[in-house]
């Protein structure tokens, strides 16, 4: 089997806010290596590395907002988040849990810390993925997945080394918890100081892995600090990587859709008509209605 | 300078010589969010075609209410005619709600492009028709028209603007309150989403 080298490693961006909930540094899409199309179907991705927010009365976050088309996936490494939509889905996730909304058709929803959180203020971190739906899809109604800690499934690592938490696809033999729409992998890898893991992925799928925590070495050579972004190149199918601190690693592994991507604001779609259609129907109340 | 040279070639049917004449006078300037480019009391020397961004041309009452004229997103043309053509103190501000290039136009070079281009001067006379036909239009819904037809012909003449600015800005330009907006957006939900 052929080894995946490394493309590009991408150094966090200065961050910003998104609503005044979320400091994030942004990966996905940006103009060098890492378009809509280089990653597809991982068209979007936000992480909100540690930050502590002090504590408030007035919970922060992202006030309500449209989505279609695609699903947005939300992991939490630190802090507690609620989230509310216009299909009547609402819950709150905390450290290790994983929220998979897929607004497909059309949904409003906000995203705010969680109350107890936003009271006692403390430290956030979070990695927020839009991940694109397949066209015959993208019209499907909305879905929401609340996926707890508990549910994912992991592949422990010899000698207690650690584990490999399966969000969605399968890691050797261990199944994701959340069902998805195409061939989506995406692993968080926790592993202690000297733990080791390989990863196989078909030349076919987009590759990359962000490191939330810690410090790792990719194929033996290369080390990867805290924060970096790793683009894999398609050709070859094994990777390996090793922890030199003790280290949280997100994988994401996909087989791109292979089709056209328009996207403007909060909608992403096919053709710049179908754009059209949505901002219409989001403005005349075709998305429901969601009190901020 | 790209949608305006779109603007001046296809809309206002310019030929390529008296392009190249025009386009030498013609300045592009940065603002970013947030600054202010006219001020009441000061007499504004252009005409802001908008590239790229959105501008807000907006009145300031004297309990320090803002109400909202017209916004500019992409292609339009925001001015204070009173004091761009008449010379007169402004009463408008107009600042950037988000990082614009605007394309400076003098009163100059509407002249000169009148003179040297017959298309121009009627593309000119024609917008300015159209601007009036907007005006007319827009006094009588503030005048006569419920929140929700305001809306409506809101939506359809800035399609993405609620998804670019806040809402209070949105019933600012309305003339109707925040509260009135979210109510008027509540029952067209109610008549219009179909839950899947």
């Amino acid at each position: 089997m052929k080894t995946k080298n490394i493309e590009v490693v991408v150094a966090p961006r200065e961050p910003h806010f998104v609503g005044d909930g979320f400091r994030v540094h942004n990966f996905i899409p940006s103009g060098y290596h890492l378009d809509m199309q280089r990653m597809d179907p991982f068209i979007l991705l936000d992480y909100n590395s540690p930050y502590y927010f002090p504590p408030t009365d007035t919970p922060r976050g992202v006030s309500v907002h449209p989505h279609r088309g695609f699903e947005t996936v939300t992991i939490a490494y630190q802090g507690k988040v609620a989230h509310h939509d216009s299909s009547g889905n609402s819950g709150i996730i905390g450290e290790g849990d994983v929220q998979w909304m897929t607004a497909a058709s059309g949904i409003l929803h906000k995203e705010y810390h969680e109350e107890t959180f936003s009271k006692e203020g403390g430290y956030f971190q979070m990695a927020q993925l839009w991940v694109n739906l397949p066209a015959k899809y993208k019209m499907s109604s909305p879905k929401y997945q609340e996926i707890t800690k508990s549910q994912i499934n992991r592949f422990q690592l010899p000698n207690h080394k650690g584990e490999i938490e399966v969000i969605a696809g399968k890691y050797k033999d261990v199944k994701g918890a959340a069902s998805t729409f195409s061939d989506v992998n995406m692993f968080n890898a926790r592993l202690e100081e000297g733990a080791e893991a390989d990863f196989n992925f078909p030349t076919t799928h987009n590759t990359a892995l962000l490191v939330i925590k810690g410090k790792i070495k990719v194929n033996g050579d290369k080390t990867i600090g805290t924060d970096h972004f790793v683009l894999f190149e398609n050709e070859g199918e094994q990777f390996h990587i090793q922890a030199s601190d003790k280290s949280i690693v997100l994988l994401l592994s996909g087989a791109p859709l292979n089709e056209p991507i328009v996207a403007q604001g909060p909608f992403v779609m096919n053709s710049r008509e179908e754009i059209a259609q949505a901002i219409s129907d989001y403005n005349l109340g075709k998305f429901g209605y969601l009190e901020d | 300078m790209q949608n305006f040279t779109k603007y001046l070639k296809a809309k206002a049917n310019i030929a390529e010589p008296e392009f190249q004449t025009l386009i030498k006078k013609i300045k592009v300037k940065h603002i970013p969010k947030g600054n202010v480019i006219l001020r009441p009391g000061e007499v504004c020397q252009h005409s802001f075609f908008v590239e790229s961004g959105l501008l807000r041309a907006y009145t300031v009452d004297t309990l320090g209410k803002e109400h909202i004229i017209q916004f500019g997103s992409e292609n339009w043309i925001v001015v204070d005619r009173s004091s761009t053509f008449f010379n007169e103190p402004s009463d408008l501000f107009i600042d950037a709600i988000e990082d614009t290039d605007v394309v400076l136009i003098d009163p100059q070079f509407i002249t000169q492009a009148s003179e040297i281009s017959a298309s121009f001067r009627k593309y000119n006379e024609i917008a300015l028709h159209n601007h009036i036909r907007h005006q007319q239009k827009r006094i009588n819904l503030l005048l006569s028209a419920s929140a929700e037809t305001r809306y409506i012909k809101f939506i359809k003449l800035y399609p993405d603007l609620t998804l670019r600015v806040p809402q209070w800005m949105i019933a600012s330009y309305l003339g109707i309150t925040p509260e009135s907006l979210s109510r008027v957006r509540k029952e067209l939900a109610k008549k219009n989403f179909k839950q899947n």
